[in-house]
């Protein structure tokens, strides 16, 4: 019989040392003045409002080098929603992936306070206000020169050799099946392991997937505060999921886990955790709250991908380390997501959509080291400029959760 | 985690892994839906898909099923050793 034994060490992220990774270069990067470093150099078209959507993707038609970020954005938001859209908003503006914006807004109240935001920024901005202009037709013109003129800007900006300590890196794991446990989250806990130690920053989210992982999370903080932090978070999301009832069996985990053989929550989370290795957890985050050391983070999202990695992204990550079992589409459209699996059923059909193979690891061809070496040089090249497939395809959305009805 | 290498020339049952030593469930990781021996020993039900569940022995009605070393789960009925562990037996 094969077995696994669990190992039972647990280091705070801060003990050891990796004096190479800690001094050589591990990819070319944009050093923005803020100090952070892209991954991308991105010209965004952001549509402040659903109002101007339409006019943004028309704006972006035929550009390349062009990421238009249109959501449900809303009037009639009441207390804390309406200030965490906007602060989602403006940490996309800054996030370090991108080199310019194009703020598209509906009404000069707006702009004028987009236009404040923004003074004193060093990257390269303009606001358009929908109402300012005059038709369709000429507000799309506006904008489409007003977008060639930020990509001369921003084709300013050039790559450098950058430190892995730079990066963030958001975990996301999705379509889990038993092959995650064994080799995509493991392997990313591997790498996880090794950024954290040379002084980067990873987080991991979803809070609903530790429900029944109590023991664990406790065992991994850090310290008691971070633990009770981590805890109240977690049975947060486990009251709403006893409120409903029976209602989230099917949910999650979801009708694809099922199929491929997850049976409980439990078993579903203990499988999640192995994306960050033998870490201790160096603190906890709200949604989109940005850390302000290095480290490993637990930020409490919603279980839905493309949310998680909105808060995530939000939070300065600048690429995404995904777990697959069975296919997930999710992404970011500012964060490249690096897909890694090790269902080779997923791998054969899906191969146009995934970047690392770890099926290696399902019969010990491969080892956990080897998988890791795999992990860093496709984060290393994807980082560096080469496009992940999630990015080739366009993947994900931005999505912003909301906790009380609209006016 | 540490991983054994299955000798894939003696291979004469499904292929399996038993996260902790202390659990009472494996994962079959082969389509190998016919055969009804694990490698290494013990028996299978057939037709049990790959990434899911058999029990590596018999778990009566109410007791726990462990996984990872904790119980990620109750039996709701008798389960027999080699039988299917899933949503229709499991909570």
């Amino acid at each position: 019989m094969s077995t696994i034994a669990a190992e039972s060490q647990r280091t705070s992220s801060k003990d050891q040392v990796m004096g190479k990774d800690r001094d050589s270069p591990f990819f070319q990067g944009y050093l923005r003045s803020d100090g952070r470093v892209g991954v991308r150099n991105y010209l965004l078209i952001l549509s402040t409002i659903s109002l101007t959507n339409r006019w943004a993707e028309l704006a972006a038609a035929g550009q390349e080098n062009v990421v238009v970020i249109t959501g449900d954005f809303l009037r009639g938001l009441r207390g804390e929603d309406a200030a965490g859209q906007e602060d989602v908003l403006a940490k996309l503006i800054d996030h370090p992936n991108v080199g310019a914006t194009l703020i598209l807004c509906f009404d000069r109240v707006s702009g004028k306070n987009w236009q404040d935001r923004q003074a004193g920024h060093k990257r390269p901005a303009r606001i358009l206000v929908l109402m300012d202009q005059a038709g369709m037709s000429g507000a799309v013109k506006k904008a489409q020169t007003t977008v060639s003129e930020l990509d001369t800007l921003c084709r300013q900006a050039t790559r450098s050799p950058q430190r892995l300590s730079s990066l963030t890196v958001a975990l996301e794991c999705g379509g889990s099946d038993a092959t995650s446990a064994i080799c995509a989250n493991p392997a990313i806990g591997r790498f996880v392991e090794r950024l954290v130690r040379a002084g980067g920053t990873a987080i991991i989210s979803e809070t609903a997937e530790f429900i029944g992982a109590e023991d664990v999370v406790r065992a991994r903080a850090v310290s008691p505060m971070v633990a009770n932090k981590a805890l109240a978070f977690i049975t947060a999301a486990d009251q709403r999921t006893e409120e409903d009832g029976d209602r989230y069996r099917g949910v999650n985990p979801t009708r694809e886990n099922i199929e491929a053989g997850l049976t409980t929550l439990i078993e579903k989370s203990m499988g999640a955790i192995c994306k960050i290795g033998e870490l201790a957890i160096d603190g906890c985050l709200e949604f989109a709250e940005q850390p302000s050391k290095t480290g490993l983070y637990f930020m409490d999202t919603p279980f839905f991908s493309p949310v998680s990695l909105t808060g995530m992204t939000a939070a300065g990550a600048q690429i995404t380390l995904f777990a697959l079992g069975v296919f997930n589409p999710s992404g970011n459209p500012l964060t490249p997501a690096i897909k890694m699996c090790g269902n080779g059923k997923t791998l054969s059909h899906w191969a146009d959509s995934i970047d690392v193979s770890l099926d290696g690891l399902v019969d010990g061809a491969i080892t956990l080291a080897d998988a890791q070496e795999k992990v860093a040089k496709s984060v290393a090249e994807i980082a560096s400029g080469k496009q992940s497939r999630a990015e080739f395809w366009g993947e994900g959305q931005i999505i912003i959760p909301k906790t009380t009805a609209l006016i | 985690m540490k991983h054994v290498k299955q000798d894939l020339a003696k291979s004469t049952g499904r292929a399996h892994l038993i996260m902790h030593p202390q659990d009472n469930v494996t994962t079959l990781l082969d389509d190998l839906c016919d055969l009804t021996a694990l490698i290494g020993g013990g028996s299978v039900s057939p037709g049990i898909s790959f990434g899911h569940k058999a029990a590596l022995e018999a778990i009566s009605q109410g007791s726990s099923i462990i996984k990872y070393n904790v119980t990620i789960g109750h039996a709701t009925q008798n389960i027999k050793a080699g039988e299917h562990v899933h949503v229709h037996n499991c909570r």
